[in-house]
């Protein structure tokens, strides 16, 4: 994965350079430190990118002479449906509105947001999915 | 589990056969819960297309009441809330979940994966996008209106104090929940393109729009978190009496850095995925490979980076910015731009090229995006930019720009995929005529607002002197506007007219000269995509399979 | 038949000719104002150092496009399909020619850049001791012009606009502030405008050098009545101005005011 990590790592590399060039030119703090936050985003990513490609070696999909019979035969499990991301989206909708209208709104949100990442969460896990 | 009873009674044939009622409720339900990509990207693409229309309907608004001086219809209040919305509907609403759209269903098929990396994510990336949406709009319905204070939100004009009505805090909320939701999309996005390929689809075979979703989706993570934290701030400031953005504090100019830290990546967000369908269509309709494919790849890099340090060129006239780095910057970013135009050139030159409506909207793209890039250029430079800076001449540049991109290189895709995503294509005569409509209405709304704005016409302005001497102008634009929005009935009746009456398409690659993986699947795929996937062995693998004669290996 | 002969027999060409030439004459324009696109005459010393940059700058943009424009549609007519089974040659890169244009536009901003700074640093330098302060107060929703060597001010209102008066040839500083929220100040004719932003004071300066009345207007949104936030410019001789400040006294209107409103007992108009 090497190509993917150097694009986050020499991203950052560069947004380090011109955050110290811009502090340099016009001593401003606040675009210094997006700037260099940003760096540290890039930086955070490509790393972890470059780390887990040593770990998990070449893949076919980085080979030029890759086939397509090389691919992992069991291409992993795709959730069919789900209920679960709209009532976790809808629970994040009222948390919001709760900071907009009343405080007992936002908590009835955390909750209902809470139960809504569990379900989520244990979708595949009981029931007709359990191991 | 099924969640509505199943009442099927037979066909001759012995086939099952649901009663019209149970049909409505199942694909309800079936689309409520769909983890599949490309009906997720269909969702993205039906909603923000009727957040278009709506913002258009804004546009028309402001253009009726512009086009002579005096107050026709509307008062000053709801003047600021049409601009407003117009710019927030459009930019967020529209054109990033466009991006969304677009990417969700071709980025797997291109990459050759069944899927993205977290289905789930991805639908509540769309619910996200929603509720955010109904938040923002919701404005409208509360007693002091929509918000007012421009799609900038300048502090402290956004505080509780110069902007009191609960529609300011909708929107502030409303995009917060939008902003996270693009976010988790591009997480999505990332990882499926890093995680995903199929064998032999190396980074650099992959399709220029696969590398612009990759690109524009790291703008996204490095931009958006920036501008949820301002709007959440700021929401916080408004109800809980925080003072950050207080003037006295400096938060004046903290908001601007803060939000165009944000928004100037955010108009590189929209223009980087429909610069990505253009470089996909421009080699199908020239019958020749993209030109450039490397240099195309780095410039957008380039570009991708540069965006991230031009910002404060929205502040040259606040007169606290370093103009040398942010005018030197600016100018820089034009360089990759200009590079990625003579690639599309080059793509075209000593092709075969036929005129096909994905191609007539390409070439529209192509020049109108010219003009707004010269203009551009004109406003990197500070001196000719405390003239023009908040006129109709910024006005005309964003809308060449960004119109010129994502609409044009929107209806080019649409008209381009259909057959992939529906199994139908759209009428040819038709689309010629929502074409020229749409040219010629575009400019002659937006070529005379440069003229405009250098006269001295202010942006946000509700109202002219008659005395101005701006009246003949902003007529000629209102009727452009006007055209343009009767383009749009014509493309609404073409989706009708081919929902109906189209045959369907009977080959996986009904334009002949498609290049990537999506052309070497059925119209529309299959739910998880391929059935079989040809060899990878260069960044055009639908051709090879198709051409055999023309392919080619590329490193 | 050539191809602009077969362009000219379009009867939507020709329409299409016609009317943006009755468009450019109706819409008042003079041959001077084509070349310089709009802009209004300058009415200050610095004025021509932007009308020049403007349209030099304007000039290289033309030449780009009409270069850019020029090869799309030569490509669009040359390259068109003849025969339905064509097969164009695959070339998927030239490298000289990508260096060539990725280096040239290095070069063109390069120059850009070098005018550019020469200008900005021309516009935006503060010389040491004014001879003429105003002290500008952009607030909801008019202006309050603060002469500072003179101590008398002028209040604006929404539907009285206010006039600013200079005196000619001298070069005058304004100190912008705002008690409430970003407004900007811009005088089209004299090509520059800055934002008044509260919290902090804002300078430039500008030598007016045409007698003559000027619009101004606000050019930062700045909530309901951001339209009606108009001023004037009278660029007037020394002596008039100095009988101008008098008639200011006259009225009463001394001192500095910080907002629009005064809280001076004398009748300041609001």
């Amino acid at each position: 994965m090497k190509v993917e990590g150097g694009l986050f790592t020499v991203g950052a590399g560069f947004y380090f350079v011109v955050a110290g060039i811009y502090w340099y030119m016009s001593q401003e703090p606040i675009g210094t430190t997006v700037l260099s936050l940003t760096g540290a985003l890039a930086l955070m990513v490509g790393t972890y990118i470059l780390f887990t490609g040593k770990r998990i070696g070449v893949r076919p999909e980085d080979r030029l002479d890759g086939e397509i019979s090389e691919a992992d035969a069991n291409y992993g499990f795709y959730s069919p449906h789900s209920w679960w991301p709209l009532m976790v989206g809808t629970a994040i909708a009222v948390v919001f509105l709760g900071l907009v209208f009343a405080v007992w709104l936002l908590v009835l949100g955390v909750i209902f947001l809470l139960i809504s990442i569990a379900g989520w969460l244990f979708e595949y896990q009981t029931g007709y999915f359990a191991e | 589990m099924t969640l509505l009873s199943d009442r099927p009674t037979t066909t001759e044939s012995g086939a099952p056969q649901y009663a019209r009622q149970d049909r409505i409720g199942r694909t309800a339900v079936k689309w409520l819960t769909s983890t599949d990509h490309k009906t997720i990207g269909y969702m993205y693409i039906m909603l923000s297309f009727f957040y278009f229309a709506l913002a258009g309907l804004m546009a028309l608004v402001i253009r009726v009441e512009l086009a002579r001086p005096g107050l026709q219809f509307i008062n000053n209040e709801q003047y600021n809330q049409m601009f407003t919305m117009h710019g927030t509907v459009m930019l967020f609403l529209f054109a990033t979940p466009l991006f969304a759209g677009f990417a969700n269903i071709i980025m797997p098929l291109q990459i050759g994966a069944p899927d993205v990396a977290f289905p789930r994510l991805n639908m509540l990336a769309f619910w996200m996008f929603f509720w955010g949406g109904l938040l923002v709009v919701g404005g409208f319905l509360s007693p002091g209106g929509a918000a007012s204070f421009g799609w900038f939100a300048y502090a402290p004009l956004s505080n509780s104090v110069y902007s009191p009505g609960v529609g300011h805090d909708l929107w502030l909320v409303g995009l917060s929940i939008g902003g996270l939701g693009s976010i988790l999309g591009a997480v999505n996005f990332i990882t499926t393109i890093f995680t995903m390929r199929a064998p032999g689809m190396t980074m650099f075979r992959m399709s220029i729009f696969t590398w612009n979703t990759l690109l524009t989706s790291v703008l996204v993570i490095m931009s958006f978190p920036v501008l949820a934290a301002a709007l959440i701030v700021l929401e916080v400031d408004r109800k809980f009496g925080s003072v950050v953005f207080e003037a006295s504090n400096g938060g004046a100019l903290l908001w601007q850095h803060l939000f165009w830290f944000f928004g100037h990546p955010e108009v590189y967000i929209l223009a980087l995925p429909f610069f990505g369908i253009a470089s996909e269509i421009l080699p199908v309709f020239s019958r020749k490979p993209i030109f450039g494919y490397k240099g195309l790849v780095f410039a957008t890099i380039a570009i991708a980076a540069l965006s991230m340090s031009v910002w404060a060129h929205h502040m040259y006239v606040t007169g606290a910015v370093n103009l040398p780095f942010f005018s030197a910057m600016t100018m820089l970013i034009a360089v990759p731009t200009g590079v990625k135009f003579f690639n599309w050139i080059g793509t075209m030159w000593g092709g075969s090229l036929t005129y096909e409506s994905p191609m007539l909207w390409t070439i529209g793209f192509m020049v109108t995006f010219l003009f707004g890039g010269l203009t551009g250029v004109i406003l990197a430079m500070p001196p000719l930019d405390f003239h023009v800076s908040d006129t109709y001449f910024v006005v005309a540049h964003f809308h060449y720009v960004v119109f010129g991109t994502v609409v044009f290189a929107m209806f080019a895709g649409f008209y381009f995929w259909w057959p992939k995503w529906t199994g139908r294509m759209l009428d040819e005569g038709l689309a010629k005529l929502h074409f020229w409509l749409a040219f010629v209405g575009f400019h002659i709304t937006f070529l005379v607002q440069h003229w405009l704005g250098v006269m001295g016409m202010p942006r946000r302005y509700v109202d002219y002197l008659a005395s101005d001497g701006f009246t003949t102008l902003n007529m000629v634009s209102t009727v452009g506007a006007i055209v343009l929005a009767i383009s749009t009935l014509v493309f609404f009746y073409n989706v009708y007219k081919t929902y109906r009456y189209a045959p369907l398409v009977q080959s996986d690659d009904p334009w002949g000269w498609g290049a990537s993986l999506e052309w070497a699947t059925s119209c529309p795929p299959p739910r998880h995509n391929f059935t079989v996937i040809p060899r990878i062995r260069s960044e055009r693998p639908a051709f090879d399979l198709h051409h055999p004669d023309l392919a080619s290996e590329s490193r | 038949m050539s191809i602009v002969q077969k362009f000219a027999k379009h009867r939507g060409v020709r329409v299409g000719t016609t009317g943006a030439l009755v468009l450019l004459t109706t819409a008042g324009c003079t041959v001077d104002d084509f070349l310089r696109m709009g802009l209004p005459d300058p009415a200050t010393k610095e004025g021509p150092i932007i009308e020049s940059l403007w349209t030099n700058s304007w000039l290289a943009a033309w030449l780009v496009g009409a270069l850019v424009w020029g090869l799309m549609i030569y490509s669009f007519i040359k390259f068109r399909q003849r025969r339905p089974d064509e097969k164009p040659e695959q070339v998927k890169y030239n490298l000289p020619i990508e260096i060539f244009y990725t280096l040239a536009p290095i070069v063109m901003i390069g120059v850009l850049a070098v005018f550019t700074w020469q200008g900005q640093s021309e516009l935006t330098k503060l010389t040491d001791r004014p001879t003429q302060t105003v002290g500008v107060v952009g607030f909801r929703w008019s202006w309050t012009f603060n002469y500072i060597e003179e101590e008398v001010h002028e209040v604006g209102t929404p539907g009285e606009r206010p006039v600013l008066w200079l005196p000619v040839d001298e070069t005058v500083r304004f100190e912008l502030t705002s008690p409430d929220v970003i407004h900007s100040f811009w005088v089209p004719s004299f090509y520059q405008k800055m934002d008044v932003i509260p919290g902090r004071t804002n300078k430039f300066e500008v030598t007016p050098n045409k007698l003559g009345t000027y619009a101004g207007k606000c050019t930062e949104l700045c909530g309901v009545d951001h339209a009606r936030m108009l001023f004037d410019v009278k660029v007037v001789t020394r002596a008039e101005f100095d009988a101008h400040m008098e008639e200011l006294r006259e009225l009463g209107q001394i001192g500095v005011l910080e907002s629009g409103r005064s809280t001076d007992a004398a009748g300041v108009t609001e």
